[in-house]
């Protein structure tokens, strides 16, 4: 297009001005996260901790930001996701169609949330709650009746490289690596799976079915007018985005190395308090900054609970009310500052 | 092209608040042609367009496009068929979305999305030359939020989505009822270049008297979920606002003008 040279430079200077200002605030916030876990002295289990519930963060902001709809699903995707992974992995299936799997299941709850919102005409706080409800019986089914299913001595992603990895550690670096390298390996293998999935995500969402899920979330009228089904949008949303959390689920049994009937348990407030840190940290402006931050967040949000647990010495009872405490501080502090910053403005 | 054949929609059946807002309406709209509607609050105009474009359903009656019944077909598929513009101009465009993002979504119209890119480099330069045809110099502004724009120019992009496909049926539900003088004038003239561009069937709803008398080949008064009355050919030709208004006050009770129709 030549005729739109002209006036094309300042507005490709403009978003090269927000792609630059993302990097450098994932540069400081990369360099602020490290000294603090060096003299904060958090583990860096952290950070694999953090890599497996990221796909979780995604899920909440598909749901509540790309799509518009309050959808409490991923509570119980995210169990059912683990189950689903366990059971294979216990009877001797491969660990990636295991995972493979957990989306599958991941997506059938987001189908039934969405269903029942469609269908019915129930909306989707309450279509979730009751999906939740019926879901907790489903994970057990699904683990056998059993509220538990341990996955020691099965072949999953982190314990088939485990043993070649720490000896290949310990001879590349000496024996002080040797403590640190499951936690490592975590980092790298889940860090490629959660940059493999976003990058799927980001081709997904700049297709013409992801910018008409995008359109659902901002004005469904609009999107009824141009010919396209809104429902169908909200349903391939909520499947894809409970998916997701299915597969975070897969990869924390894999983690911990069992899956738990009660894994999802508050998850939802972490997801929204992943969204919110990172789009307050980070300020992201394009479908893939906003696809970074919500996954960052859920980084960042472990990290700080680490770092509370280690420095105030806490013990692993009290996790879920710090978690609530962390998720308060997310939410609550950008409105607080709000506050105080209009209230400034009328003082003057 | 467009027939209407006694529709009736009545709102809280059975209920203490039960409103007819059509009542055995029957309305046919040829090919080309461009009818402007009239009529005070709760009317029934634009339980008269949902009900053309199935955000309504009609409890009795048959309803025609282009020789295929569409009565009973939803919202979404007669959407291909039907361009629509609202008063509202948030509800018309996707705020979120660059003008190019909105401009893409209303060029899927009439198929299925599917996995292609959402914007595509081929479709740049039509839009570029619809919006150029604006004059409103959105056509340098592709990769602008649409929230960023004034309610004209949001207007303006919901006309050019609207035809982009060239439907079979434009509705415009007051499109210019929420802009100021300039804009609604800049939209108008848009409208009616896009309409003679692509030989589009036009109903339009207007508060303003004006508009309904320089607009279209014919006018259409409703009152109490009825056609009152139609004006066309010669009478319409000589037609001015002052004749309309009487016409309207000569109906009597239940049609009553607001003071924004008398003055605009």
């Amino acid at each position: 297009m030549a005729v739109n040279s002209s006036a094309a430079e300042p507005q490709q200077a403009r978003s090269s001005n927000v792609l630059q200002g993302f990097l450098m605030r994932i540069i400081v916030l990369t360099i602020v996260i490290a000294a603090f876990m060096r003299f904060g002295n958090v583990n860096i289990g952290a950070i694999g901790q953090g890599l497996g519930y990221a796909l979780a963060g995604v899920t909440v902001f598909l749901t509540f930001r790309v799509l518009g709809f309050v959808d409490l699903t991923v509570d119980g995707a995210f169990p059912i996701g683990g189950a689903v992974c366990a059971v294979l992995i216990f009877g001797g299936v491969r660990a990636e169609i295991a995972i493979l799997a957990a989306f599958v299941a991941g997506s059938l709850t987001g189908l039934a949330t969405a269903l029942i919102d469609i269908v019915f005409k129930i909306e989707g706080l309450l279509a979730s709650i009751i999906v939740i409800t019926g879901a907790y019986t489903v994970t057990l089914h699904i683990m056998g009746g059993k509220s538990n299913v341990p996955l020691l001595g099965k072949e999953t992603l982190i314990s088939r490289h485990s043993k070649d990895f720490r000896n290949w550690l310990v001879e590349q670096f000496g024996d002080q690596m040797r403590r640190q390298s499951t936690n490592l390996l975590e980092i790298m293998i889940f860090g490629l799976i959660v940059i493999a999935v976003l990058l799927v995500l980001y081709w997904f969402l700049r297709t013409e079915i992801g910018l008409a899920i995008r359109a659902t979330g901002k004005n469904d009228q609009m999107v009824r007018a141009t010919g396209l089904n809104h429902h169908m949008m909200i349903i391939i949303g909520l499947m894809v985005a409970n998916g997701l959390a299915a597969m975070a689920g897969s990869m924390v049994v894999q983690q911990f190395g069992f899956a738990d009937v009660s894994l999802g348990f508050g998850l939802i407030i972490r997801g929204l308090a992943a969204v919110i840190i990172g789009e307050v940290l980070l300020r992201p402006r394009t479908i893939g900054q906003l696809l970074i931050a919500a996954a960052a967040g859920m980084l960042v949000f472990d990290i700080s609970r680490a770092w509370i647990f280690s420095a105030l010495d806490l013990p692993t009872t009290d996790i879920q009310l710090v978690s609530a405490l962390v998720v308060l501080a997310a939410l609550g502090a950008p409105r607080l500052y709000d506050q105080w910053r209009s209230y400034q403005q009328r003082r003057n | 092209m467009l027939q209407l054949d006694n529709v009736s929609v009545t709102f809280n059946a059975g209920t203490p608040n039960e409103v007819k807002a059509l009542q055995n309406l029957s309305l046919f709209v040829e090919d080309g042609e461009f009818v402007t509607v009239i009529g005070s609050n709760g009317a029934g105009k634009s339980t008269l367009f949902n009900v053309i474009s199935g955000a309504v359903q009609a409890d009795s009656g048959r309803i025609e496009l282009d020789g295929e019944d569409i009565t009973f077909s939803p919202e979404y598929q007669r959407s291909h068929d039907i361009g629509r513009v609202f008063q509202d101009p948030r509800l018309g465009t996707c705020p979120g979305l660059t003008i190019r993002e909105n401009l893409s979504l209303a060029a899927i119209h009439g198929r299925s999305a599917g996995f292609r890119r959402d914007v595509k480099k081929a479709e740049e330069a039509s839009f570029f030359e619809q919006l150029e045809r604006q004059r409103l110099g959105l056509e340098h502004r592709l990769d602008a939020d649409v929230a960023l724009l004034s309610g004209g120019q949001r207007q303006a992009i919901t006309l050019v989505m609207a035809t982009l496909t060239k439907p079979k049926l434009l509705l415009l539900d007051e499109h210019t009822a929420a802009l100021d003088p300039n804009a609604a004038e800049q939209v108008i003239s848009l409208t009616q270049e896009l309409a003679e561009a692509n030989d589009l069937s036009v109903v339009m709803i207007t508060h303003s008297m004006q508009q309904a008398c320089d607009l279209g080949d014919r006018v259409i008064m409703m009152n109490q979920g009825k056609i009152e009355f139609e004006i066309s050919g010669q009478e319409r030709a000589n037609l001015t606002p002052a004749d309309l208004i009487e016409r309207f006050h000569s109906l009597g009770s239940g049609a009553e003008l607001s003071d924004r129709q008398l003055l605009a």
